[in-house]
């Protein structure tokens, strides 16, 4: 791994800290990646993770000390004071480090490589104390076995986070930190694409900050049947107007909007030969998706709904597509009205298609006006009230249909899972090619991706100009 | 009812006012009268007195059993008290028939309704004639109602929750759903038959809930097996009766367990089911040996020890059928009827080991034997049968088809005063003599059965018809020695209704004339190769028999011309038989059978005339509810 390429890690921490200057350890743990994660919901804490591929053995030293303090179960309060010392003289380092870096950057023009390797090293440190604090903490814990499994804030994760957390910051543990908003060319670049991302509607991509620490066991599976515990996944929101746009993705050069950035890149070629190249048409890597980052959830900007993070029940959506479509289902009209039964309604046009497939075919019909789709379903709903019977629409086609009921039945079961699945997923229309057209949305070409690199979602609602800021560096 | 009707109605209830002997016989007093007039001939000579009478009895009149479905509003109007309609004969019976049937007839007091064959009568009809009959109806058949699926069901239980009788035997759409929905809404059931429906388990499991079931009959339920039973003796139903009669996957493991469970059964029909009796199920038999009356075991390997353990467990049985048994034995049979003293019906068709001991054993135990099955029973002679009118002198019920019986066993057999019903079919060696000893003796007897008994000739029915007046049904198949003079001594017989005379070369249409003009209650006609009956004899038939509904006259020298008046004439004709008519012409069969009106129900043809015919008759045909069998045979033409 070439560090130079590694964002300023220590910052983003940072970042997590409130402006306020209070150190808040768990809101600032609450923002790594927890997909790996071995948490224990009974610990009210949420934990981080060692990647394996963490490059620093000093920190798995260091590392190995609470794992037996923990395994211990009973709280030492010398070991705890021990904890406690080593941290201290560890943030002292730390601080002598920082104030090194202030006054060489004072005197001579750092050169990046440099400040980079500057970086890691405070990195590696602060990653130390942050481990070191969590297990001393832990200790605490009775109910904590082996999930203590400490992270090194993984580097390249945090790094990729960068992008869509806000730059200035101060640190609990080495106070304001001056030198890494004013200095770096790649801050800079950062705030750029802040700034295009706001202009492009996407405000308020910020981390929340998780008030709520307490976590309740109900709550646990926030997500969507995931296990995602609040505060361990970065949640994201975002603005009306941009979850109903048409169009996700806009030419740089003449504005025109594309529902997918294929069609996108496609149209780019016309704009000059330096977009035909293959680097160009290709898709926005897939690199991201090897290194781990934070999980993204969304929320709903429609204040009340469960789906706001203000809700106090709040449960996060998974995707931007599952955020398009909550809203457009739950908080805008139904436009669409089936041209066969004139009844039914809906606002997603997906759901619309989806109905059409089985339109009247919902011929198990109760007196009560209610359809089922299977007879023996109708036969329960008819046994359960007094006075309902099965009532059919049409006679003619009667004895034939029952023959085919049959078939049909055991197709419909399966079909029915088909549903299930998708309920599951969350809108994950893609099952059916023939939905493609009718997103508004434009990654969808990635969006199957997403189900498995979450990572990648986060830059799917990008304007095309900061999408391609992988490019634009590959081409400075 | 249309206006004029209306008005006819009004006429004829102020000619009732002024009617002497209706006023002088107030309506209660007539229908007092009237409920002790049960005959139909009788009722129907009450019909002819005046028209007083006849409103008495329309307004009396608890059972009807139309013909036409046209009819039926107007009928249900003009006989309000109507208890039991049966349906069955209606051709081409349909949900709007029905449903204006049903609505013709809205406050019924109907408490039973016979849907049986209406194969097109669907969930509307069935829900129309619910809503109108509303809880009050009992008792519903809805036998091979094709038509009928799970919704017409469901409307059923929806609609008569007081369901107390209900079969659905043949409702080939009916499946496991139905049944379980019925089982929710109609608790109150007793019977109920799902006989040939392709139910499972499952169904029984949804039955077992109903507490009140006494009676269930699953004939033919190929899917229903051990497990099954196994549900229904865990269930609380009140079984008093149970039909797994070819069931081929209940084995007699499952009939054990439903023994088992229910300690009240009286009645067990497991005809062609398994074929091998197992020591479980015999030792389970004691369970319920003081409440079994019935027991049916056609079809079954049985040994005599199983029968002895049978006739041990169960001593209070009344009916056994041993039908087809294989390896029952003289000595089995008296084993079983040792302690069986109230056996009534005995089934022994086909067991063709049994001897004369059979029926002495049989005779010396049990004195009550009413009704006997001995056919192809060949080794039963005269003194076999002697020895049972001896000591069962309360005999009813006798089947001897093939059993070589002769005029000596007749003569034992006219001791039995109170025999009805006697088969003698293929009994060759039968003479008049024999049968003068039956006509001297049995009064009542209904049923007579004289299959190919060559040896009869017109002075036997002479004796027959003189000493059986109550005759009902007379088969003479192939009698040969039969001629027109022993048509006109059966013309003396009032109540017969079924008349077989197939091939009887000697009776001519002079025959058949003396025959319509005295069986006036002829409701059955068999004529085919009675090579000597033409038009003459349709004729008289259509003149006479009005009550005629199954005719057949294959083979017959008839014409068109016949054909046409016949059918054209007998109002009640439902089922006939044409096939090798070759002396009617095309024109002829075109012709007559638009003179039927619509009227057919069943139809048998050669195949020769479905192309020569009109398609728009065979279209009129169908569509009024006649079924078309075409016999695959060639067209010959002799006009």
């Amino acid at each position: 791994m070439d560090p130079t390429n590694r964002r300023p890690v220590y910052e983003n921490s940072s970042n997590m800290v409130d402006p306020s200057g209070n150190f808040n350890p768990n809101q600032l743990y609450s923002q790594f990646d927890s997909g790996n994660l071995c948490f224990d919901s009974r610990m009210k804490q949420p934990l981080l993770e060692f990647p394996a591929s963490f490059d620093n053995p000093t920190i798995q030293r260091i590392e190995s000390a609470p794992f037996v303090n923990n395994q211990a179960m009973n709280w030492d309060p010398r070991a705890m004071l021990t904890n406690l010392s080593f941290l201290e003289q560890k943030i002292h380092q730390l601080q002598d480090l920082i104030r090194s870096i202030i006054t060489d950057e004072a005197q001579f023009s750092v050169q990046p490589n440099e400040l980079a390797a500057q970086q890691q090293l405070v990195t590696a440190d602060l990653t130390c104390i942050i481990i070191q604090l969590i297990s001393t903490a832990g200790t605490l814990l009775p109910s904590v076995k082996n999930t203590i499994v400490a992270n090194s804030p993984p580097i390249q994760q945090l790094a990729s986070i960068i992008g869509s957390t806000s730059s200035s910051g101060s640190n609990g543990a080495s106070h304001q930190n001056k030198d890494f908003s004013s200095e770096g060319q790649t801050n800079k670049e950062y705030e750029d694409m802040l700034r295009d991302l706001s202009e492009n509607g996407i405000e308020g991509i910020d981390p929340i900050q998780v008030e709520d620490q307490e976590v309740k066991d109900s709550e646990d599976g926030g997500a969507d049947g995931e296990n995602l515990p609040p505060g361990s996944y970065e949640v994201l929101q975002l603005e009306k107007e941009e979850i109903l746009a048409p169009h996700t993705h806009f030419c740089s050069i003449c504005g025109k909007g594309f529902k997918r950035d294929a069609n996108l890149r496609m149209h780019m070629r016309g704009h000059g030969d330096e977009y035909k190249t293959p680097a160009a048409l290709a898709k926005p890597t897939k690199e991201a998706s090897s290194e781990p980052v934070l999980v993204k959830r969304y929320s709903c900007p429609f204040i009340g709904c469960k789906r706001n993070k203000e809700h106090k029940k709040f449960h996060p959506l998974k995707t931007i597509l599952c955020v398009k479509n909550h809203y457009k289902r739950t908080h805008c009209d139904k436009r669409y009205t089936c041209s066969r039964c004139n009844t039914k309604k809906f606002s997603v046009i997906a759901d619309l298609k989806t109905h059409e497939k089985h339109c009247g075919r919902d011929k198990w019909l109760c007196s009560c006006g209610t359809t089922f789709s299977r007879k023996d379903k109708l036969f329960g709903h008819v046994a359960l009230f007094q006075g309902h019977t099965p009532a059919l629409p049409s006679e003619e086609t009667k004895v034939k249909e029952i023959n085919k009921v049959e078939g049909v039945s055991t197709k419909s079961v399966e079909h029915q899972d088909v549903l299930d699945i998708k309920a599951l997923d969350n809108d994950r229309e893609y099952f059916s090619p023939m939905n493609f057209d009718s997103f508004n949305f434009g990654g969808l070409d990635e969006f199957p991706r997403t189900a498995f690199d979450p990572s990648e979602s986060s830059f799917l609602f990008l304007p095309p100009g900061s999408c391609g800021f992988d490019q634009k560096n590959g081409e400075n | 009812m249309s206006g004029d009707e209306e008005e006819e109605w009004g006429r004829r209830r102020r000619r009732i006012a002024g009617d002497p002997v209706t006023a002088a016989l107030s309506a209660d007093l007539l229908a007092l009268i009237l409920d002790r007039v049960a005959a139909a001939r009788d009722r129907k000579a009450w019909r002819l007195v005046s028209r007083g009478f006849l409103r008495a009895e329309a307004l009396h009149r608890r059972a009807l059993r139309p013909l036409r479905r046209d009819a039926l509003p107007r009928l249900l109007r003009r006989f309000p008290a109507l208890e039991l309609l049966d349906l069955s004969a209606c051709p081409a019976l349909d949900d709007a028939s029905l449903a204006a049937a049903a609505l013709g007839g809205a406050g019924r007091r109907l408490r039973s309704v016979c849907l049986a064959r209406a194969s097109g009568v669907g969930w509307r009809g069935l829900e129309a004639a619910a809503v109108a009959d509303a809880a009050g109806l009992r008792e519903l058949l809805l036998d091979k109602c094709l038509g009928v699926t799970d919704v017409g069901l469901a409307k059923v239980a929806v609609g008569c929750p007081a369901l107390d009788r209900l079969s659905v035997k043949w409702c080939l759409e009916i499946s496991d759903i139905g049944i379980d929905l019925l089982a929710k809404k109609c608790p109150d059931l007793r019977s109920l038959d799902i006989s040939y429906i392709k139910v499972t388990n499952e169904s029984l499991r949804s039955i077992s809930s109903l507490r009140k079931l006494e009676d269930l009959a699953m004939v033919g339920c190929y899917f229903i097996d051990d497990d099954g039973m196994r549900i229904l003796s865990r269930g609380c139903n009140s079984f008093q009766s149970i039909d797994v009669s070819r069931c081929e996957n209940v084995s007699s493991g499952g009939l054990a367990s439903l023994l088992e469970g229910h300690h009240l059964l009286r009645s067990i029909n497991a005809r062609d089911c398994v074929s091998e009796l197992t020591s479980c199920f015999l030792s389970k038999l004691s369970v319920i040996s003081n409440t079994l009356n019935i027991l049916k075991l056609d079809g079954f390997q049985l040994s005599v020890s199983a029968l002895k353990i049978i006739g041990m467990s169960c001593k209070n049985l009344v009916e056994i059928g041993l039908g087809k048994c294989k390896g029952v034995t003289d000595e089995g049979i008296s084993e079983l009827v040792a302690n069986c003293a109230e056996l009534r019906t005995i089934n022994l068709v086909c067991c063709h080991l049994l001897t004369d001991d059979a029926l002495f054993s049989i005779a010396n135990n049990c004195k009550k034997v009413e009704c006997l099955g001995l056919e192809s029973c060949s080794l039963i002679t005269e003194k076999g049968l002697d020895q049972l009118t001896i000591c069962c002198s309360s005999v009813k019920e006798l089947d001897l088809t093939d059993c070589n019986v002769n005029d000596a066993g007749l003569k034992c057999m006219s001791r039995c005063s109170e025999l009805t019903a006697l088969k003698l079919g293929l009994c060759a060696s039968i003479s008049d003599e024999g049968l003068a000893y039956i006509g001297s003796n049995c009064e009542k007897l209904q049923e007579l059965d004289l299959y190919r008994c060559t040896a009869v000739t017109d002075n036997g029915l002479a004796a027959i018809a003189a000493g059986c007046k109550s005759l009902k049904r007379l088969n003479l198949c192939y009698c040969t020695q039969i001629s027109d003079t022993g048509m006109k001594h059966l013309s003396c017989l009032e109540e017969l209704t079924d008349l077989e005379l197939r091939g009887l070369v000697r009776v001519t249409s002079s025959g058949i004339t003396s025959l319509a003009m005295g069986c006036k209650s002829l409701v059955k006609l068999e004529l085919k190769r009675c090579y000597s009956v033409d038009d003459a004899g349709l004729w008289a038939l259509a003149r006479y028999s009005e009550n005629l509904r199954q005719l057949t006259i294959s083979y017959c020298p008839v014409t068109g011309l016949g054909l046409c008046n016949l059918l054209g004439t007998l109002r009640c004709l439902q089922d006939v038989k044409l096939v090798h008519l070759s002396w009617v012409s095309i024109e002829g069969f075109e012709l007559a059978l638009r003179a039927s009106c619509g009227r057919l129900k069943k139809l048998k043809l050669l195949s020769g005339l479905q192309e020569v015919l009109s398609p728009e008759l065979l279209q009129m045909l169908q569509s009024r509810g006649c079924r078309i069998r075409w016999v695959d045979k060639p067209l010959v033409f002799k006009g």
